[in-house]
């Protein structure tokens, strides 16, 4: 039997949506890791604030979606800062374990306000990325896809960017690389750390809107960070390029199998894989290499 | 006076314990207790809220007339975030506090997990939130039953009516892979070929996923007359409409009883349009018929309520029907005499929650009727008769 090489395409193309979710939100995770070395457990919370902010912007006063982004990427960015300022700050110092149980605290924190003030039903977000099918070729694409992957390509190299060029971006490397010789040349390390929250709460945001008008928004969609923390621990904690990989790898490994075995192997294939660079690389595919010396 | 942060928290968990403990309802020894394993918080409140207001008013209903033979109707439930070992603590709580006579449950797992324990006890009638296929065996769970057809039934009785509209219809199913997902598939698959229709793929879907592109093409490419999901709510219901109708795919979306919500598909809106699904209940707002429970309900609630709501209070109808025929009978109120009086319901007038008269011969009611979606309308419009399947 011929093999369907404009299925695979298709397929493929399609993954690529999927891994640019995982990115957007992987690279959250990162952003804060690479700063603070918290493993924020309540990035996928964040993201489903930033989904029910754009919710009542554009659904509940009617503002147009570009509106609503940024001003829910704002609220996302203040989120952020504003748990980094009264939760985790109190906690520096604290064991890793302590912050990384908090973080679950927040998360849970965020799930039961946005119980109280949206309510518990599963809703979907008003449409605003149009119904016109793009086609590749003789591929179909969806529309969501080209846009997904396009936003979260564009927000990754941007970060890239910041960090390799911009004064805030070199100061956060510094930081993440050794905090008491960031502050001997008189990096303001908290603020640094108020950032990488901001950075982290508007990309999270930004994620949300993005998961949200594909799959609905609801208070447990928080659960889809998990599978964004698969990405980040491939990729490598620490590491913006890796976040991209890794996602690309896990959203082509994901389809590939969804399609062509069935989508019950979806998550075995996942978590081999996870499995096997851990093995391999235990720092993930570009984590930084930790040689501590005693 | 200033307030250090630990006074500051410590009075916030004061309040908040409180709040969470509420008032309790006070209890007479001849009451009739309704005890509730009910999800007022987690990834099912959504329909546990609805639940729980539909017993709480089904139970006012019966206490402002009087109570059963003279006994009034307590109502007793606390949230257990919809996680099996919280539905146990609960249990285990409240039957320790109170004689309690009926329980609401609401998951399969607890369904399951809690069995044994009502076999030991042989002195309470389970009712609850799932619709689980394996709960539909009297042998095995004697002092349970399941408000509405099982997920099996539920296809069963989208495949008749899909069998009777388009005789040989192409058939997809979509499913996530998860208990809840998996519940009806392999009967499903079997009723598909005996009705003589067509089996095109099976669609199975990760419990977390969000986007399902991939799924769609594959769906492309099955090109079937019907779809029918099973095992989510909402999403990806929609994601799937809306991009089949990009890619001109003419196939027809089914669901079942907990992706029937109107209020959810007004959300979603156009891409809604023409979705259908099978329905054990009325809806709020239908006025067709004799229906004297729904107008009640319009009284108490002006406000739209939802399936979950007719659930509740369907259930807990149910529940002192049994009550009030084994009173009748001069029996003890214990699980066996509740459950041989549920099992003496025959054509029995629900007040108009359900189009026709009942029965429960067994562990389920057995019969439903597909609605389909009218985005003009934004209602959810009877698409069938009430069709009786095996029980």
């Amino acid at each position: 039997m011929d093999f369907d090489w404009l299925f695979f395409t298709e397929v493929t193309l399609a993954a690529l949506g999927n891994s640019a979710l995982l990115a957007l939100t992987g690279l959250a995770f990162v952003l804060i890791y690479k700063a603070t070395r918290v493993v924020n457990l309540a990035i996928g919370e964040m993201l489903m604030i930033g989904a029910y902010l754009f919710f009542s912007f554009t659904a509940g006063m009617g503002l147009p979606p570009w509106g609503a982004v940024i001003l829910s990427i704002i609220g996302g960015a203040l989120l952020g800062a504003a748990i980094e300022r009264s939760v985790i700050r109190p906690m520096l110092g604290e064991a890793a374990i302590s912050v990384f149980m908090v973080t679950i605290g927040v998360g849970s924190v965020l799930i039961g306000l946005t119980e109280l003030i949206w309510g518990a039903e599963p809703t979907a977000l008003p449409d605003f990325m149009g119904k016109t099918p793009i086609f590749i070729g003789d591929a179909y694409v969806s529309r969501k896809v080209v846009i997904g992957f396009s936003v979260a390509a564009a927000v990754i190299a941007l970060f890239l960017l910041a960090f390799r060029f911009w004064r805030g971006g070199v100061a956060l490397r510094a930081t993440a690389s050794d905090q008491a010789a960031a502050y001997s040349c008189g990096i303001n390390v908290p603020a640094v750390f108020s950032l990488a929250w901001m950075f982290a709460g508007a990309a999270a945001a930004g994620g949300g809107i993005l998961v949200g008008a594909v799959g609905g928004i609801a208070p447990t969609m928080g659960v889809f960070g998990l599978s964004a923390l698969v990405v980040v621990i491939v990729g490598g904690l620490d590491s913006i390029v890796g976040v991209l990989i890794g996602g690309i790898l896990v959203g082509l490994l994901e389809a590939w199998c969804g399609t062509y075995l069935g989508g019950e192997y979806k998550m075995l294939a996942t978590f081999s894989l996870l499995m096997l660079v851990l093995l391999v690389r235990p720092y993930g595919l570009f984590g930084t290499v930790e040689i501590e010396r005693l | 006076m200033t307030m250090n942060r630990r006074e500051a928290l410590t009075l916030a968990l004061g309040a908040g314990a409180a709040i969470g403990l509420g008032i309790r309802p006070s209890l007479a020894a001849d009451d009739i207790v309704i005890g509730g394993s009910i999800p007022l918080s987690g990834v099912f409140a959504f329909a546990g809220i609805g639940i729980h207001a539909g017993i709480q008013d089904y139970v006012k209903i019966v206490n402002d007339a009087g109570g059963i033979a003279g006994r009034k109707v307590t109502y007793l439930a606390e949230d257990t975030a919809y996680k099996a070992d919280q539905s146990v603590a609960v249990f285990n709580k409240l039957t320790s506090q109170a004689n309690i006579n009926l329980y609401y449950s609401d998951s399969t797992a607890f369904a399951k997990t809690i069995n044994a324990e009502l076999d030991r006890k042989k002195t309470i009638l389970m009712a609850g939130a799932s619709f689980a296929s394996e709960l539909n065996d009297s042998k095995k769970y004697p002092f349970q039953f399941i408000s509405g057809p099982d997920y099996t039934q539920m296809f069963d009785i989208l495949l008749q009516y899909v069998a009777k509209t388009k005789p040989g219809a192409k058939i997809a199913f979509v499913h996530s892979d998860t208990e809840f997902g998996r519940d009806p598939i392999a009967a499903g698959q079997e009723k598909v070929k005996a009705l003589g229709l067509k089996m095109t793929e099976v669609i199975v879907t990760p419990p977390t996923a969000v986007d399902v592109s991939t799924e769609i093409l594959k769906l492309r490419r099955a090109n079937p007359d019907y779809t029918i999901f099973h095992g989510y709510v909402l999403a990806p219901l929609p994601e799937f409409m809306s991009q089949a109708k990009q890619m001109g795919l003419a196939t027809k979306f089914m669901g079942t009883f907990w992706s029937m919500d109107n209020s959810l598909w007004t959300k979603v809106g156009e891409p809604a349009d023409g979705f259908m699904g099978v329905m054990p209940y009325r809806y709020y707002y239908d006025t067709e018929g004799k229906s004297p429970m729904l107008e009640k309900i319009r009284q108490m609630r002006p406000e739209y309520q939802s399936t979950a709501y007719m659930q509740g209070f369907l259930t807990a109808m149910l529940f002192l029907e049994s009550a009030k025929r084994t009173l009748e009978a001069k029996q003890e109120l214990n699980g066996t005499n509740l459950k041989a009086a549920l099992n003496s319901l025959k054509d029995f007038d629900t007040g108009g929650i359900i189009g026709v008269p009942i029965s429960i011969p067994g562990n389920s009611i057995p019969v439903g009727r597909v609605y389909r979606y009218d985005a003009a309308k934004k209602l959810m419009v009877a698409d069938s008769d009430w069709i009786k399947v095996g029980g």
